[in-house]
């Protein structure tokens, strides 16, 4: 898996590549929260478009990072969900907990 | 034709990708749709993870050991036969020397608590047909079962 982070305009976008199982997915929690709880960033992103699979410990970090960011305010967005991770969040009840975006533009198009 | 795999693993995260690849390609062989392909390797890398983290402890040097079988549609008919005997699909039996998980366990949790982990035995019985786990003295075994939808004519 590889995770790079870049800005566009306040929006910071976490786009992330491969699988997201638990031998990886502290990688992406440490990432996430570098952002949202060091670096207070106001809005981030998730590129899920080059993740294939993700399991119950990348859903874990995910709604980690989601939680933290409402504790600090700032906005927790995913986008580009394949079949199998929006199968994930769908079996967990968790979909409708995150805001999803099709794709890149539309997530930083939202207010 | 009935066939099996069986694969020993250490009980190391880095194994999980290796083992997703290869049951892919098994439920693929015996004719499993994408989708139910998708859910096996869910299921089958949630319960290994859950080894990995609650049996083990998250010690890697620790041994798995997978059994996947074809299970034959052919085999019985007579009332009271094995659900495995008589359908067509997929069996995943998961052996451990770790730490028994606890009912309370295997029961999985409340989803509506929004909360980080405790999902893995949940998506297990979301996606599978029948999921049993049995602690015996000598190991721990779970198993798996995804039955095969034929397609009517």
């Amino acid at each position: 898996m590889q995770i790079s982070t870049r800005q566009s305009g306040t929006s910071t976008i976490v786009d992330v590549v491969g699988d997201i199982d638990l031998y990886n997915s502290p990688e992406i929690r440490k990432v996430l929260l570098e952002n949202i709880r060091d670096k207070k960033v106001p809005r981030i992103i998730i590129n899920l478009k080059e993740v294939r699979y993700i399991d119950s410990s990348g859903v874990a970090s995910l709604v980690e990072g989601l939680k933290i960011s409402r504790n600090m305010s700032s906005r927790f967005m995913l986008y580009g969900l394949s079949p199998a991770a929006r199968e994930v969040l769908e079996l967990s009840r968790l979909i409708k907990v995150f805001e999803v975006f099709e794709d890149e533009a539309q997530a930083l198009a939202a207010k | 034709m009935a066939f099996s795999l069986k694969l020993e693993l250490p009980s190391h995260p880095q194994v999980l990708s290796v083992v997703r690849s290869a049951v892919q390609q098994f439920a693929i062989v015996v004719g499993f749709s994408e989708e139910d392909c998708r859910s096996i390797i869910l299921a089958v890398d949630e319960a290994l993870a859950n080894i990995i983290r609650h049996a083990y402890d998250n010690r890697y040097d620790q041994t798995i050991e997978l059994t996947c079988r074809r299970l034959g549609p052919d085999l019985g008919t007579d009332p009271g036969t094995p659900l495995e005997q008589v359908c067509d699909g997929l069996e995943f039996v998961i052996m451990d020397h770790g730490r028994p998980a606890t009912p309370e366990q295997m029961k999985g949790r409340d989803l509506d608590d929004v909360r980080p982990g405790g999902l893995g035995i949940h998506l297990m019985c979301q996606t599978m047909d029948q999921v049993s786990y049995e602690p015996r003295p000598e190991c721990n075994q779970l198993r798996l079962i995804k039955l095969l939808k034929r397609k009517t004519q």
